[in-house]
Formats: C-alpha cells, sequence, structure tokens
C-alpha cells in the first residue's frame, strides 16, 4: 500500500499546489488533499487556535483536522523564503509548530526547512532531506524535483497569460469586457471560494475581466517596487504592491479591489500605501476586509455598489469626451 | 536639527544627555497619554498593532512641540516594524507635517550611522574624546534608569506603606535625568540606594515570583502594558522583565559583547519547541520562562500586541511549554481598548492560582 501524504486546502497550497502533488506522485506517494473549506470545518479549527490568529491560519487547523485519520504523514512546508530577498509571513513559518502543540494525536508532520537565503536549506536540499527520511534515494527525489519544478513552470506561465488552472477556478472563460477589474490580496484571500464568498466568481458573472496579481511580470513587480523607496520583505506584499501600483499607473483597470483577512500583519502594512496611491489614481478602489463573521449580504452590497461606481464613472468619462 | 525618537523606556534620557553636551537638539515627546493614544487610532490603519499608534501618537505630539527630525528604527522583516517608517511618512506627511526622517536600518548601522553621525560632529566642532565621553555619560544614565526599576521591581512587593517604591522610583529617575557630568553619577546612585534603602520592607513576606516575556515594546513601557509591573508589585509578586532597551540598543550595534548572554541562553532554551529562529522576540519569549522556571520562579506572563505576527506562534508554544514545565503561565494581547478591571481581574486570578499552589507545594513537603 502506497503511503499516504496530505496536504491541507489552505494557505500556500493555493500557489504551489502543482508543485508538491507533482513532487509527492512523482515519488509514488500517494496525496490526499483535504475538501474545499466549509462552515463546519472552519468551526472544528476553533476549537483549538487562539483569538490572536487570523482566519486562514484557523482554518488550517480545520483541514489538519479533516486530514488527520485519512494519511500517514501531513506536509505543512515552513517556508521562510524562496528567494534572497524576501520572506513569508512568520505565522505560515511557524504553522508546524503550532499544529504540532495545539492539536493532539496528530500523524507525523512533514516540515521541510525552505529558505533560499543560506544554501544548506535550499528547496532541493531540504526537499532531500524529506525524502530520505521516507526512505526515497536521492536520485529518484532530484527526478521528482525535476518534474515538479517543470509543471510548476507550466502553471505560472498560463496563469501569466491570464489563464488560472481550472484546480483552483473551474469553468472559465474569459470574457471579452470593457470592465476590468484587479483583484489582489493573498493567494488564499483570493482562490478560497469559502472566504471570499466566492467574489471572483460574482464579478465575472457580472461581466468583468477579472485580473490578479499573478498576471503581472515579475519585471514590472520590480520597478513598481523601486519607486515605493522600501524593500518591501514580504513575498506576497511586494507581489500585491507591485502588480497594485501596475495596474493603477498604467491605466489597465477600471476596479481595484483589495482582499484582506483581520489581523493579518502583512496586509495591515500594505494596504495603506495602496490605498493612498489608489486614491490619486483612475480606477475606483475598495478593499474587503473578511473575518469570521463576515457575511455574504454586505459583500453583494459593497460589490453593487463598487461596479455601479465603476460604471457611473465610465459614463461620466463617455458625456465629457 | 531637532531630533525626536518615540518613547520606549529610558531612551530619552540617553539622547537627552546627548543633546544637551554635544547636540544635535534633542525633543522629546510629551509623556505617553490617552491622548497620545487616541491621536494614533485615529490616524493608523486600523488593523496595524498597538506599537504603531502609540509611535505615530508620539510623532504627532512631538512634531506639535517642534521637532523636525525622526529617527526611527527599521528592519528586514518578518515582523512588521521594518515597515513602519514607509507607512508613518505617509501618514505624518498626509497630515501636512515637514520632517527629515532617519531610518535607522540595523543591517547598515555601522556603516551609514555612524559615517553620518561622524560627519554632522566634525561640522558642529565637537571633538572625539569629548563625543565619547557624552555617549559613555549618557549610557551610562540609561543604564541606572534600568537599575532603578529593576530595584524598584524587587523591593515593591516589600515595601509596608504602598505607593513609596513607585514614588522613590520616580524620585531616583529624576535624579538621574538631572546628572550632567560622569563625576556626579556615583554620588547620585547613592544617593538612589539611599533612598530605596529608606522605604520601610517587611521581610517576612516571601513574594512570588514572576517573569515577564513576551514582545518587546509591550514589555519595556509601562503605558502599554497597563502598569502591570507595578500592579503585579503591588499585590506582592516580585516581577523580573526579560527585555531592555539597552539590551536591544546593544543588539542592534552589534555589540552583544557588552550586555548579558541571557537572550542567547533563552533562544538555546527554546530550541526544542521552536528548532529555527524566527525572529523578534518570539523564540526568546518561548525560552525565558523555562531558564526561569530553572531558576525557581513560579509563573510567567506572556505581553503581545494584538495581532502580532510572531508572537501568535509563540502563544500555542507556551501552552505546551507550562504542561510540561509545570509552570503556570498567563497570556496577555493588548489593543487599544485597553480596561483597568480586565488586567486587575485577570492579574488577581493569576496570583491567587500561584498561592494556591505555592500553598499545596508547602503542605506535600510537610507529609514527606
Amino acid at each position: 500500500m502506497k503511503i499516504r501524504i496530505g496536504i491541507p486546502r489552505t494557505l500556500l497550497y493555493y500557489r504551489y499546489f502543482t508543485f508538491w502533488t507533482t513532487f509527492f506522485s512523482s515519488l509514488d506517494f500517494e496525496v490526499v488533499i483535504s475538501r474545499p473549506t466549509h462552515r463546519s470545518l472552519l468551526e472544528e479549527g476553533f476549537k483549538y487556535v487562539d483569538g490572536d490568529n487570523c482566519i486562514p491560519i484557523k482554518m488550517a487547523f480545520g483541514h489538519v483536522l479533516a486530514l488527520q485519520n485519512q494519511v500517514d504523514f501531513l506536509f505543512v512546508p515552513r517556508l521562510l523564503s524562496l528567494d534572497p530577498k524576501s520572506c513569508f509571513c512568520p505565522r505560515t513559518a511557524g504553522l508546524p509548530e503550532m499544529l504540532k502543540y495545539s492539536i493532539p494525536h496528530l500523524p507525523p508532520i512533514l516540515d521541510p526547512y525552505i529558505d533560499e537565503r543560506h544554501r544548506s536549506t535550499n528547496l532541493l536540499s531540504s526537499l532531500t532531506e524529506i525524502g530520505q527520511k521516507l526512505g526515497k534515494r536521492s536520485k529518484e527525489i532530484k527526478e521528482a524535483f525535476q518534474q515538479a519544478q517543470k509543471a510548476f513552470q507550466v502553471f505560472w506561465e498560463k496563469a501569466k497569460e491570464g489563464s488560472l488552472p481550472p484546480e483552483l477556478f473551474p469553468t472559465r472563460s474569459l470574457p471579452n469586457s470593457d470592465k476590468r477589474i484587479a483583484v489582489l490580496g493573498h493567494p488564499y484571500c483570493l482562490y478560497d471560494p469559502f472566504l471570499n464568498f466566492n467574489l471572483l466568481r460574482l464579478l465575472e458573472d457580472s461581466g468583468a475581466l477579472v485580473l490578479t496579481q499573478e498576471m503581472v511580470e515579475s519585471k514590472e513587480i520590480e520597478v513598481e517596487i523601486k519607486k515605493v523607496g522600501k524593500d518591501i520583505y514580504w513575498t506576497f506584499g511586494r507581489e500585491i504592491l507591485g502588480a497594485g501600483l501596475y495596474y493603477l499607473y498604467s491605466n489597465r483597470v477600471d476596479g481595484l479591489i483589495y482582499i484582506t483577512c483581520f489581523s493579518c500583519g502583512v496586509d495591515s502594512m500594505i494596504e495603506p500605501l495602496l490605498s493612498h496611491r489608489a486614491q490619486r489614481g483612475e480606477a475606483v478602489y475598495f478593499c474587503l476586509m473578511i473575518d469570521e463573521h463576515t457575511g455574504v449580504g454586505g459583500i453583494r452590497t459593497r460589490l453593487e455598489a463598487f461596479l455601479e461606481t465603476i460604471e457611473r464613472r465610465k459614463r461620466f468619462q463617455k458625456a465629457k469626451r | 536639527m531637532k531630533l525626536t525618537v518615540p518613547h520606549i523606556g529610558h531612551l530619552d534620557v540617553f539622547l537627552d544627555t546627548l543633546g544637551k553636551t554635544i547636540g544635535p537638539e534633542f525633543i522629546a515627546p510629551p509623556k505617553t497619554s490617552p491622548r497620545t493614544l487616541s491621536l494614533g487610532m485615529k490616524y493608523a490603519p486600523p488593523s496595524t498593532c498597538l506599537p504603531f499608534k502609540f509611535i505615530l501618537g508620539n510623532f504627532i505630539e512631538a512634531l506639535e512641540q517642534g521637532a523636525d527630525t525622526i529617527a526611527m528604527v527599521s528592519d528586514h522583516g518578518p515582523c512588521r516594524v521594518g515597515m513602519y517608517d514607509v507607512v508613518m511618512q505617509q501618514i505624518l506627511r498626509d497630515l501636512g507635517f515637514h520632517f527629515t526622517w532617519i531610518s535607522m536600518d540595523d543591517t547598515q548601522i555601522w556603516r551609514d550611522y555612524l559615517v553620518r553621525f561622524n560627519r554632522e560632529r566634525r561640522a558642529r566642532g565637537v571633538s572625539i574624546w569629548r563625543t565619547l565621553r557624552a555617549l559613555r555619560l549618557g549610557w551610562k544614565k540609561l543604564r541606572f534608569c534600568e537599575k532603578v526599576e529593576f530595584l524598584a521591581h524587587r523591593i515593591r512587593p516589600l515595601e509596608r506603606k504602598r505607593g513609596e517604591t513607585t514614588r522613590v522610583e520616580a524620585q531616583c529617575i529624576k535624579l538621574i535625568h538631572g546628572v550632567n557630568h560622569p563625576n556626579q553619577l556615583r554620588e547620585v546612585w547613592k544617593e538612589c540606594l539611599r533612598l530605596f534603602d529608606r522605604i520601610e520592607k517587611d521581610f517576612t513576606r516571601k513574594p512570588l515570583k514572576v517573569v515577564i516575556t513576551g514582545e518587546g515594546y509591550i514589555v519595556i513601557n509601562p503605558h502599554a502594558n497597563q502598569e502591570i509591573e507595578r500592579r503585579l508589585g503591588e499585590m506582592g509578586v516580585e516581577v523580573t522583565r526579560t527585555v531592555w532597551i539597552s539590551h536591544k540598543i546593544a543588539h542592534a550595534l552589534h555589540l552583544d559583547c557588552f550586555i548579558p548572554k541571557s537572550k542567547a541562553k533563552a533562544i538555546k532554551a527554546s530550541k526544542p519547541y521552536l528548532k529555527y529562529n524566527l525572529g523578534g522576540e518570539c523564540n526568546s519569549s518561548i525560552g525565558y520562562p523555562i531558564l526561569f522556571k530553572r531558576a525557581g520562579f513560579e509563573g510567567a506572563i506572556q505581553l503581545l500586541p494584538l495581532g502580532c505576527m510572531l508572537e501568535a506562534v509563540a502563544k500555542p508554544i507556551l501552552v505546551r511549554v507550562s504542561k510540561e514545565y509545570d509552570l503556570p503561565i498567563l497570556t496577555f494581547s493588548f489593543d487599544e481598548n485597553l480596561s483597568e478591571t480586565m488586567v486587575t481581574t485577570r492579574l488577581s486570578a493569576f496570583i491567587d492560582l500561584l498561592q494556591r499552589r505555592r500553598e499545596r507545594s508547602y503542605l506535600k513537603q510537610e507529609k514527606k
């Protein structure tokens, strides 16, 4: 029987899932991914986590609890940084410990320590360590790693072109709309339909073209970050701010939505920077903060108002011409 | 140039000394008050942490007093303190203030700031000898202020008349503030000791011992933590604080050889629980309770601002530490809706628990 490795469907899953699943399945493991988030899962997680954490972390607890009895190992990578300039949120880095000390009777956690700022802890060597622990030879691991990288490349290029993978966003057609809306935020806020009440779908249904930060070239992001005058050191913060400013200044979008969750440390610093610049820009900007008590009604109302503003502005501009 | 910095511990004593002897002129922000916090709350983004709001309030009040240069630490993550400088500059400029911002990045402190400091010194025509003397005096005054606090933590639970130690503490710090020459310092320190000696003490009491760990700003500043140290002292508890501003300064200047090794030891003690260094005070706030438990302390208190990214990791781990080391740990997470009653109620319940535990352990010993 194959060894089953569980991957919780939260946090960095929404960015690196192709990499992880390809890596483990080409090493001949069975990959078990938890079901999409639902209410009871979230409430289950609340029992074990304290209120100081943000909602994605609470959700991670729920997902891990759901996987608990189905798998032999849990894969919760300890990502500190993937490039020399930036790092991830410390909560994601400390998640394996939080899980280990909060939930009793967990299956063993595979927590590769990945910090690309030092050579001894880079991605390949950390994954090799994990693979060897599971009884694989380093040659096999290297092959799997290369395959995973290739798969991730394909995913990333597709994302750049503007088509989000069907795993995250099923049955999506690119409408030729004149309403272009950029939606920014951490990947787990953007692509978890439970967390943002299917905001991307609501937007598409209203006939808007949704753009995300993945569709901005990293070159453009670097250029925008240089203009800010501060080397933003969070990977996602950097991406969000750079992409947001790119959309704002290049006049490519009519509206900008920032999805953030309550008590997110990264967003609390990035959001004021972006909103300050958006006030002077052409695009309509709104920031949506989500917590456990957010209801779909509130979001729909705000979204309607937002879309209405965009339309009115468009009519106004046409009349001016 | 009129320099200002936020209120963090007795940092103002150090800069005030420099300002009086060699310049630049230093303007201390007004004492942190409810107005400071409400100013901070009004202009800060709502989801930032409590230190941001206090520091922003300090800056607004200092700029109102006529300061024109702000010095503030910066960092390279993962804590959000590294982003304070950009966001705060933006907010203050929007409010219409004009100022120069010096952001003290700890990775470039030797390269940039000491060279800059030296250039300004030369421009002002102050000799190196005088500069070094002023730095030494400022540093000593800062250390003596901290020593006074340390003494007060020890003596407060023993005082017969409540409030006596707090009064003496304030008096001593005022005395140290007034020192202008290194030779005076020794006299003043003796005077401080005399004042502390004169407090009536009850040595029959056996105060409970509690260590305070957690996020630096909240632990250091009594205005941010509801004067938790004084409250505990008056409830008859001997407190030890683990974060001192002088240690932080020395650490930022890469001069760790001049400070006690306790932080390194604490990080080492936290290794079984958190294998890698996350940054901030996360590792040491796990390690300190372990170290102090070994030294015979009976409880620990962790302080953090709501939404702190690093301490939130330490919190669940401390629950396990508490179980494994049989050490009660109380966690306070502070936000701007500080309530005095909440703090006192929880503290008195915690102390009750500690006392009960002590009685029980005495009973056990007697049975044996």
